[in-house]
């Protein structure tokens, strides 16, 4: 698997767990919102993990590869910039598309599974790729709503996007957990179907039921359910790295490490 | 809540004896502290202080409670503790000391306290001639005692201080603030505070002349050993014996 590293366990860093995130133990790795960032004034807590041999790998969340609008070429060149000020292994954004007609959707939309839809998808990756110094991995989406006529099961759609863009593949297994509660989605299937040798690393969140609906909140406690599916995916494939978010409503610093500690059960546990 | 080994006397909280050691200022810090200490707040490298906990769980304490309902969104360090100091809380808290007899209120000294005494001892070298003014000396000299001021701290609140160590890092902040240190230690980096964070509380000037203990006057020391006004007393890592006179740390908070 040339050009990705083995990272272990991480963690989202966010400014206001920094200290946080500097302090607990095994954090093999952490992510940054690459937005947050400017190359040339990073946070001290960021250079400070650096310093350390923390990998840093910069995720973004506003390139809207799944638009049907042009890429904005200069935020992936913001990315860009951001993985080499890290020095980033990696960088990654998410199958969806957050504009559209000028509007900006404030969330991950899914795209279409459809072959038009798919090409457009691949037409971006392939720009973005070409203007990054890295290479890139796409992130499942968790979605409250599939377009109509589809003609590609999520996971059929993400492995011909890897065949037909070579590039790597962001599984979030909250988001598994979330889509196969909300819109009826079958993990074992996705999991069946995409090619798992292109996995560069795994999200884990928690979330929260509203009613009949569960909430991909990254400001809850991981599910053990969302465990299971990461179990599911160990079962088949050792990941390179397992990445925590939390982005609210953070708990103690003892909480979050418990919970990296269940994350790395499951994950040495299978490996075991 | 931990409760300093004092061998005698009412057991004091770290909260108690930081109000003690410096008034409010330090009492909010000391709060804060243990807030810390227990994961029920959590501090950020740019000094943004947010509770673990948005329902205020985990608070021993009015003054805890009260800095727990401040940091239910994200507050700078400094402003936690300034906050906090001019928290009706701290009314209470003072209320309690003195009911144990452990502070009183306290006096100012008056800049012509020393006038009175020279008086009196003008008196009393007339009074070889006259006796009769040797009458007038006792009275100038009660006077200049009267002036003089007197320490908001009580004997038994003096030998409560005195007696209290910094055993753990909450009571090394009860008795020398955030800023000061013990044994050689910045007492900001038995938490792993970065250094510009702990910056943030502000250090006020040691009214010289006043024996006002109960906080108004912060002194500028950073670890306790000066600004004990009229006192003139000293601390030490061991148990700081700063009567009460002015203190050190603690951002603010008259009281």
């Amino acid at each position: 698997m040339a050009g990705i590293a083995e990272l272990g366990v991480g963690i989202g860093w966010r400014p206001e767990i920094d200290l946080t995130v500097e302090r607990l133990p095994g954090v093999d790795f952490v992510e940054v919102v690459a937005e947050n960032l400017h190359a040339g004034h990073l946070p001290e807590s960021v250079v400070l993990l650096r310093e350390r041999g923390i990998p840093v790998l910069p995720h973004a969340v506003s390139l809207s590869l799944g638009g049907a609008e042009p890429v904005d070429l200069g935020r992936v060149e913001h990315l860009g910039e951001v993985a080499e000020a890290v020095g980033a292994p990696m960088v990654s954004d998410h199958v969806c598309f957050v504009r559209a007609g000028g509007l900006d959707s404030g969330h991950l939309m899914p795209v279409p599974r459809t072959r038009d839809a798919l090409d457009v998808l691949v037409a971006n990756v392939k720009l973005a790729q070409r203007n990054l110094p890295v290479p890139l991995a796409l992130e499942n989406v968790a979605a409250l709503l599939e377009w109509p006529d589809g003609e590609l099961s999520e996971g059929e759609f993400l492995a011909e996007l890897v065949e037909r863009t070579d590039c790597w593949l962001l599984v979030d297994v909250a988001n598994l957990y979330a889509n196969a509660r909300n819109i009826g989605t079958d993990p074992e299937r996705f999991l069946d179907e995409i090619p798992l040798e292109r996995l560069a690393y795994v999200h884990v969140a928690g979330g929260v039921d509203h009613g009949d609906v569960y909430h991909d909140t990254h400001a809850h406690a991981v599910l053990p359910e969302v465990l299971g599916v990461l179990g599911e995916l160990c079962s088949r494939v050792t990941p390179p790295g397992v990445l925590l978010e939390r982005d609210d409503n953070y708990p103690s610093d003892a909480e979050i490490a418990s919970e990296l500690a269940a994350i790395r059960a499951v994950v040495t546990g299978r490996q075991g | 809540m931990t409760t300093p080994a004092t061998g005698r006397g009412p057991r004091l909280s770290p909260e108690q004896l930081g109000y003690l050691a410096a008034g409010p200022g330090r009492a909010a810090e000391t709060a804060l502290a243990r807030l810390i200490d227990r994961g029920l707040v959590r501090v950020s490298r740019d000094g943004l202080v947010t509770a673990v906990h948005r329902d205020g769980q985990g608070a021993a304490t009015g003054v805890e409670r009260s800095v727990l309902e401040h940091v239910r969104t994200a507050v700078r360090f400094g402003t936690v503790v300034e906050t906090a100091a001019h928290d009706s809380e701290m009314r209470l808290l003072r209320t309690l000391l003195v009911s144990l007899g452990l502070m009183r209120l306290p006096r100012r000294r008056s800049a012509s306290w020393w006038v009175y005494l020279v008086v009196a001892a003008l008196l009393a070298v007339l009074g070889i001639a006259v006796p009769a003014l040797l009458i007038g000396t006792v009275f100038f000299v009660l006077v200049s005692l009267r002036l003089l001021g007197r320490n908001a701290l009580t004997t038994a609140g003096k030998e409560e201080l005195a007696r209290a160590a910094a055993s753990d890092r909450v009571l090394a902040v009860a008795l020398h603030g955030f800023r000061g240190e013990v044994a050689g230690t910045p007492v900001g980096d038995l938490f792993e505070l970065p250094r510009s964070v702990v910056r943030t509380i502000q250090l006020k000037k040691d009214r010289k002349s006043t024996s006002d203990g109960a906080g108004a006057a912060v002194s500028s020391c950073s670890s306790c050993g000066s600004g004990c006004g009229s006192s003139g007393s000293s601390c030490s890592s061991g148990g700081s014996s700063c009567g009460g006179g002015g203190g050190c740390g603690g951002g603010g908070g008259g009281d």
